[in-house]
């Protein structure tokens, strides 16, 4: 009756215990989501990687592990937030608002590892087509700085472990992720887009609603990023333009932009402390001294090269 | 430990932030590599500047038999790409930038009509970190490049710096070939020579053009060509053929070429 299984299985009483374990620790991560905490199971792997009673996790690689620790830097744990978010009122506007609250709940994980910055900060979106919505997830690795207190603030760094001490080195903080998003409907009454055998000229009022559109994203992406730092770098730029309307009908067009950058706290004028030297790499094919992996998948963009 | 750490930098790591930054919030799409080496170079960025433009592009259709440039169309391509290009640049000068690094051209067709062609260029501004203004264009307003920031450092160290970026294109319609000539061909190898001259001369003409525009600005060279070919939906046998390049030109005090250190040879072995 290995069939009916799923039916019985219930009865012994060490099932039970699972089924009121998960049930438990389900309410423990909706309690802590409607309340903005760190739920208890989370909150106790923490607070054990930072007492040293559980093993530290990292998601550096060994080359890395070696650059950390002559930096006096030492990882804590994984942290990680998800925010799955229907988008009742605006798509565009329901990203910054989605990694917005993940960020928020990264941090708070961050500070119950006792950190002082979260490094290899990866943006993810599971590619699951539930209605209306989308996942914000975020990992990373909390790490601690030797002889500094643990942070009340703890630093979101999209960069992995190599950028990051690369950049301190130079004084500037990757602090965070800024997020501009904005999105315009054009209703074209005067049919000024219906260029057909115009010849050679420029659509002004798409060109207009794309400059005004784009605009208004980088303005809120400086918003965004102004408590944060004062400059942001590596843009993930995604972009769309849509046309509403049959035949003769008054044409609408939708143009939406998002803009996500890491954000920098940089102190001007601070050049790498180390003399770069050029290099000429003998190795057949894309060269391994280079690379760095993408730190997201949630926008197809164009960039080529690693962390956002 | 964490000497190596810069005391500004120790702050922020214990949770403390500056207080509000003076020179506002600057935003570029440098990657940390480009970032740190724009800055070694001498330069800060202070805004990504952006100049778009849709255009209609007219109609034409080359004649059926005939090697021809189609000058609606590159006309078309040129001004384009022009106008992106001039609200780019105006951005950055709005900003009192002295160049643009990285910039990126990109052409994308609205699904919704074929002949409307959406073109976007982006870079970052960047100032002379001392205020030196030598690295201007020929007109007095920032130099323009779409060297990434690797190659910008690069340029500096060989004793050039970049003076605008240089395009030319040509739009082409390959003849077709008549029904007798493939009868008569038929079971031979045989060269196309209509077709192998048709991309001789569209090849010349775009790269002409580029070259036009570098003598424009006053340069010395062009440095990093690149010829693209495409055709952006346009009927078969008709290929843009687009160079673009940075023209540049040495610095007031010129690297002699011995003072220019030797790169060091290395093999990676990891992969």
């Amino acid at each position: 009756m290995a069939f009916l299984d799923w039916l019985t299985q219930g009865d012994d009483a060490q099932a039970q215990a699972a089924k009121l374990a998960s049930a438990q620790r389900q309410a423990g991560i909706l309690e802590a989501v409607q309340s903005g905490r760190v739920s208890p199971g989370v909150r106790k792997r923490l607070e054990g990687a930072r007492s040293g009673a559980l093993p530290w996790l990292a998601t550096l690689t060994p080359a890395e592990l070696l650059l950390t620790r002559s930096h006096g830097i030492r990882p804590i744990a994984s942290v990680s937030a998800t925010c799955w978010l229907h988008y009742g009122w605006s798509w565009t506007e329901g990203h910054a608002q989605g990694w917005e609250t993940a960020l928020r709940r990264l941090r708070a994980e961050a500070k119950v590892a006792g950190a002082n910055a979260i490094l290899d900060v990866k943006m993810r979106t599971i590619a699951l087509d539930v209605e209306n919505s989308m996942d914000f997830t975020l990992t990373g690795t909390a790490v601690k700085v030797e002889g500094l207190p643990p942070s009340s603030d703890p630093i979101v760094a999209t960069v992995p472990a190599l950028e990051f001490i690369k950049l301190v080195e130079a004084d500037v903080v990757p602090t965070g992720i800024a997020i501009g998003a904005h999105y315009e409907w054009m209703t074209d009454w005067r049919n000024s887009t219906n260029l057909a055998w115009m010849g050679n000229i420029e659509c002004r009022a798409l060109s207009r609603l794309w400059e005004t559109v784009r605009q208004r994203a980088h303005f809120q992406l400086r918003q965004s990023a102004a408590s944060q730092g004062n400059g942001v770098l590596a843009h993930v730029n995604f972009s769309q333009m849509f046309e509403r309307g049959e035949g003769n009908e008054t044409k609408q067009y939708l143009a939406r932009h998002i803009v996500v950058a890491t954000t920098v706290d940089a102190r001007r004028g601070v050049p790498i402390p180390h003399g770069i030297r050029m290099v000429v790499d003998m190795h057949a094919g894309k060269t391994p001294l280079t690379g760095t992996t993408r730190h997201h998948q949630s926008y197809v963009s164009n960039d080529a090269e690693g962390a956002i | 430990m964490s000497s190596q750490i810069p005391a500004h930098a120790q702050e922020r790591l214990k949770g403390l932030r500056s207080s509000a930054h003076s020179s506002g919030v600057f935003t570029s799409d440098f990657s940390v590599n480009e970032f740190l080496l724009v800055r070694k170079a001498g330069f800060e960025p202070i805004g990504l500047c952006v100049g778009t433009c849709v255009y209609h592009v007219g109609i034409q259709y080359g004649s059926w038999k005939k090697n021809e440039e189609l000058q609606v169309l590159s006309k078309a391509m040129y001004h384009a790409r022009e106008l992106a290009m001039t609200r780019m640049r105006a951005e950055a000068t709005a900003m009192n930038a002295d160049g643009i690094v990285g910039v990126k051209l990109t052409i994308k067709r609205l699904e919704w009509d074929e002949n409307l062609l959406e073109f976007i260029a982006i870079g970052t501004g960047v100032v002379h970190g001392d205020g030196h203004k030598g690295f201007r264009a020929h007109d007095g307003g920032p130099f323009t490049s779409d060297l990434s920031g690797q190659d910008f450092w690069s340029l500096l160290h060989s004793g050039y710096r970049p003076v605008e970026m240089v395009m030319g294109s040509c739009v082409y319609h390959v003849a077709h070939r008549g029904v007798f000539a493939s009868i008569g061909q038929t079971m031979r190898n045989v060269e196309l020579e209509n077709f192998t001259s048709a991309m001789y001369e569209a090849r010349e003409i775009a790269i002409e053009r580029m070259q036009h525009e570098a003598a424009a600005a006053k340069a010395e060279g062009v440095v990093g060509v690149d010829m693209h070919e495409g055709n952006h939906g346009w009927q078969t046998h008709v290929i843009e053929f687009f160079a673009i390049g940075t023209a540049v030109l040495p610095m007031d005090q010129e690297i002699a070429p011995e003072k220019i250190a030797d790169p060091i040879m290395v093999l990676s072995v990891n992969d």
